[in-house]
This record gives C-alpha cells, sequence and structure tokens, in this order.
C-alpha cells in the first residue's frame, strides 16, 4: 500500500465514523412502536468497514464510535456508556468470530451482532444493578433484535453492492474470508 | 440469507425459547419458595411459617389457642376464641402485605416475600 492509498483508506474509514457517530446519535430521535428498542442502524458502518478493510478498521469504528458518542453526549463512565461499551465488545467479539470460522452472510453476522449487543447490554446492567432477575428481559430484546439486524445487514449490503462489487462473494459468504 | 443464516437464526430462536421458558419456570419456583407467614403475638415474633409447606399450626392468644392452617402456598386462621370470629370468618390469604389480624387474641399473620419489595418507586441521580 503506497502513501495515496493509505491517505485514501484512512479518509474513508474516517467518514464512516463519523456517518456512525452521527447515526448514534440520532437514533434515540426515531420514533418506533416498541419503547426502549433502537434499530442499531450505527451498528452499519461497523459492517461495511469489516468486509471492505478488515477486523482492525471495524474494532476501530465500533469502539471510537461508542467513546466519541458519550463524550459528544456528555454520558461517558455513566450506566449508559458502560452498556453500550459492554454491548459493542460482545457483539464486535462474536461478529469476529463468525465472520472467520463461519459461513454466515453479512445478513447472518448482523444479526448475531445485534443480539449479541443485547446480551452484552443485559449482562452488564445485571452486574451494575446486581439483580439477577433483569434476564427476564433477554429472550424478548433477543426476539426484538431478529428483525433490526436483517434490517441493518441489508441495508449495510447494499451499500457494500453499491461501493464495491468486488466484495459480494463475501457478503454473501460464498466465499472464505480472511482478514 | 443464506443457508447458514437460517441455521444459526433457528438456533437463536430455539436459545432464547428454552431461556425463556426457564426464566419462567426459576423465577415461579423461586417466588413461591421464598414466602414466609409471620406470626406475632403483641408485637412479638412467635412463629415463621415456611408457605410453601401444608400444615397447621397451634399458637396461644389472649383468649385461648389459635389454629393456623397453610395450604396450596395460601394462609388463614381454622379456629380461634374470640366474640366476632372476624379473623377466621377472613379466609384465605395468599398475598403479602394483606394481614390477618385477631385483636381479641393479640395476634396477627403477615405475609413476608423474601424478594426485596421495598425498591424505591424513583430514583434520582
Amino acid at each position: 500500500m503506497n502513501r495515496k492509498q493509505r491517505v485514501r483508506k484512512m479518509t474513508l474509514v474516517t467518514m464512516l465514523l463519523a456517518m456512525s457517530i452521527v447515526f448514534h446519535m440520532l437514533e434515540p430521535t426515531i420514533p418506533l412502536p416498541v419503547p426502549g428498542v433502537k434499530l442499531g442502524l450505527a451498528n452499519i458502518f461497523g459492517l461495511i468497514a469489516l468486509f471492505l478493510f478488515g477486523v482492525k478498521e471495524m474494532l476501530g469504528i465500533n469502539f471510537m464510535r461508542v467513546l466519541i458518542a458519550s463524550l459528544l453526549r456528555g454520558i461517558i463512565f455513566g450506566t449508559g456508556f458502560w452498556l453500550s461499551l459492554s454491548g459493542v465488545f460482545l457483539s464486535s467479539m462474536v461478529v469476529i468470530f463468525f465472520y472467520r470460522y463461519s459461513k454466515l452472510s453479512l445478513v447472518g453476522l448482523s444479526m448475531a451482532a445485534a443480539a449479541f449487543h443485547n446480551v452484552g447490554q443485559i449482562l452488564a446492567i445485571i452486574v451494575i444493578w446486581s439483580s439477577i432477575f433483569l434476564i427476564y428481559w433477554l429472550p424478548p430484546m433477543i426476539w426484538l433484535s431478529i428483525p433490526t439486524g436483517i434490517l441493518t445487514g441489508t441495508l449495510a449490503k447494499e451499500s457494500i453492492r453499491r461501493v464495491d462489487k468486488s466484495k459480494m462473494d463475501a457478503v454473501l459468504g460464498y466465499s472464505k474470508r480472511r482478514d | 440469507m443464506n443457508k447458514a443464516d437460517k441455521i444459526f437464526l433457528a438456533i437463536i430462536l430455539v436459545l432464547s425459547v428454552a431461556l425463556y421458558g426457564s426464566i419462567q419456570f426459576l423465577v415461579s419456583a423461586a417466588t413461591s419458595d421464598l414466602k414466609v407467614a409471620v406470626v406475632t403475638y403483641k408485637d412479638r415474633e412467635v412463629l415463621r411459617i415456611d408457605m410453601s409447606v401444608d400444615n397447621t399450626y397451634t399458637v396461644d392468644g389472649t383468649l385461648g389457642d389459635v389454629i393456623i392452617e397453610v395450604k396450596d402456598n395460601k394462609i388463614r386462621v381454622q379456629e380461634e376464641t374470640s366474640p366476632y370470629n372476624i379473623c377466621s370468618i377472613q379466609g384465605w390469604v395468599e398475598y403479602a402485605r394483606v394481614p390477618i389480624v385477631c385483636l381479641p387474641n393479640h395476634i396477627m399473620i403477615l405475609i413476608e416475600s423474601a424478594v426485596d419489595q421495598d425498591d424505591e418507586d424513583i430514583t434520582v441521580r
């Protein structure tokens, strides 16, 4: 990779990060029939980065998104911040695992990310409030995360189709994926 | 969605439904086991009754013996001596915070749930 390509890649990753922060912050204003549920639109950009650039870039975008959005909102190191962080941590790890060792397509990865984001959040709130009974919320949250995961996965897939057609085999799970 | 996606979706759904079922079971088992009835005589605790065991108990009241019966997680005063027999007429009680009071006998029975229900309504941070 020469200097020009490096700068180009850095710019693209930064723009994806900026877009994901905007979505992260605007998302709570989108009205949904079920209260407390988010579409997870910000996660689209992490998935796009995963397929266009790789694991490192996805981790950078996801963690920087939580960090910067919390800083901008002024809730950093509050309960909401730790919930976001643990959700993002677990969902990123699960996505990396399935990306490397399974044939899940991007839509499947997105479902996994959405479901395990909820698992991470519920585990964190159980630790923070030290009440095991909050696990009660986990199954309904997982059921709700499946349609939202399919939605974000489809949006990410269509975005990648328009940006870089050569990655579509990997997106659909047909070709073996390595970093 | 490809085949792997569908398999993954099925596994997630099965696991979450299983989790849901086991939580329901655990919560109902945990809450029913944890109910305890406290019997007091003149504001002094004289007996603690495990509500999950069907049995009858006898305590000394001011006017004579008070016989308490526990059945199917419910409790009642079966027999006592008093002018109006109000507490035995009250019948079965199964919820915490519905007390049985035998005023002439100075006996009070109150179900306590070991699950802490005294949480604040509002928390201000």
